[in-house]
């Protein structure tokens, strides 16, 4: 079980590290993007344990990962999605669209209808997440602005 | 102000160079927005969609100038968006001549990337170490590794003849459920449904998911919802190639 876990962390960080290949991201930010999909696979996989719902795993993983992303993107003076798309990696749900496809063609409808719903739950988990912390940051952003101006 | 619409051109060159680049619309806005201004305009509007640039500025002579650029292609390079960032940050303090910055826009779209193998290297890490990572045994990440090897070269040839981005995806996709097949029937993988999700997710579209969701709610509609319709067909096109493929196969091996 143990090894399983290191074995799949392992195997986000390097997914990530690809993923920043592929996004021309270079030198110390590469490592920055594979610790934050390391922190985005563990935190999955203790909210799973928590839970017991992927949907919900997902939604509590991102929202984690999009408010590292958040915060890091400040300290580094990176725009944010350079380094949150490629933590998110971890999380895309490539998997069950592909069984969703499968069960389509063998013609298993409750296999297509259970993994199709899983594929747009999951999705809207990602994306409800996302914006969450988008809006959040938002807003204290504005709080701080109005702050600093009453100074 | 002398050559208004020079100046503006190179504005408009910035924004393209990030749009192109993968950049949110708010990201292209801002900064086309505090280019214009550093410039001198007194007033710009700047309109940014995923498939059109439109801006509009007055000059300190009430002189009204506007335009558009067309955007066909965009990709995703973090390197030119953070480049570009830095650049729009000096200009903005510094405002260089507009030819000048035309130069340095054109320096970054087409430095050499210090990486000459960055994208086949990018397809093997990323499609093996998914298949490992979904569950696949050591032999199916090997396995996976080759057929993202003829992914790529399927997307060199394709951008090549300029293929549609959709139907691109939908060969690809078709492309490596075959190959995919094929290393399960040679012996080579052993399972098969893991070798695809490892390919899988080179094609997901990811980044314009995830940029819509922020786009739409920064208050860009119509930019999100373009690219999320965008991501949706994108996922259909690449159930539709497997589908083409586990359709003859029946779900198993060829």
């Amino acid at each position: 079980m143990t090894g399983e876990i290191l074995l799949q962390i392992v195997m986000a960080m390097i997914g990530a590290l690809g993923f920043g290949l592929l996004f021309h991201i270079s030198g110390s930010r590469l490592i920055t993007i594979m610790l934050g999909a390391a922190v985005n696979w563990g935190v999955y996989l203790l909210a799973m344990q928590w839970y017991d719902n992927r949907v919900t795993a997902f939604f509590v993983s991102t929202l984690a990962t999009a408010a590292l992303a958040e915060l890091l993107a400040r300290l580094l003076k990176a725009p944010v999605i350079t380094l949150l798309v490629p933590m998110l990696v971890p999380l895309i749900p490539g998997g069950d669209l592909y069984y969703t496809t499968l069960a389509l063609v063998q013609g298993d409808t409750a296999g297509f209808a259970r993994y199709g719903t899983l594929f747009i739950e999951e999705a809207g988990a990602m994306a409800f997440g996302v914006i969450l912390v988008a809006c959040l940051v938002q807003t204290l952003g504005k709080l701080w602005l109005l702050h600093s101006e009453r100074k | 102000m002398d050559r208004p619409e020079q100046t503006l051109s190179a504005v408009l060159d910035a924004g393209e160079l990030l749009l192109t680049s993968g950049a949110e619309a708010a990201r292209v806005e801002d900064t086309m927005r505090r280019l214009a201004r550093a410039y001198g305009f007194v007033r710009a509007d700047v309109l940014t969609i995923t498939a059109s640039m439109a801006v509009t500025v007055r000059t300190a002579d009430d002189q009204v100038i506007t335009q558009t650029r067309r955007i066909l292609r965009r990709g995703t390079d973090m390197r030119c968006i953070e480049a570009v960032n830095e650049l729009s940050r000096k200009v903005c303090v510094n405002p260089i001549p507009p030819e000048e910055l035309h130069a340095h826009l054109e320096a970054i779209r087409t430095a050499p990337d210090k990486l000459r193998c960055r994208l086949p290297l990018a397809y093997l890490i990323t499609s093996g170490s998914f298949a490992v990572f979904f569950g696949g045994t050591w032999r199916d990440g090997i396995a996976a590794m080759l057929c993202s090897v003829l992914l790529y070269v399927i997307g060199v040839l394709g951008d090549r003849i300029s293929l549609q981005p959709l139907v691109l995806t939908m060969v690809s996709s078709a492309a490596m459920c075959t190959a995919a097949a094929l290393t399960v029937k040679t012996g080579m993988g052993q399972n098969l449904d893991y070798i695809i999700i490892g390919n899988i997710m080179l094609l997901i579209p990811g980044i314009p998911f995830v940029n819509s969701m922020r786009d739409i709610f920064v208050g860009d509609t119509i930019t999100g919802l373009l690219s999320a319709f965008e991501a949706v067909l994108r996922a259909l096109a690449i159930a539709a190639g497997c589908a083409l493929v586990l359709m003859q196969t029946g779900g198993g091996a060829v």
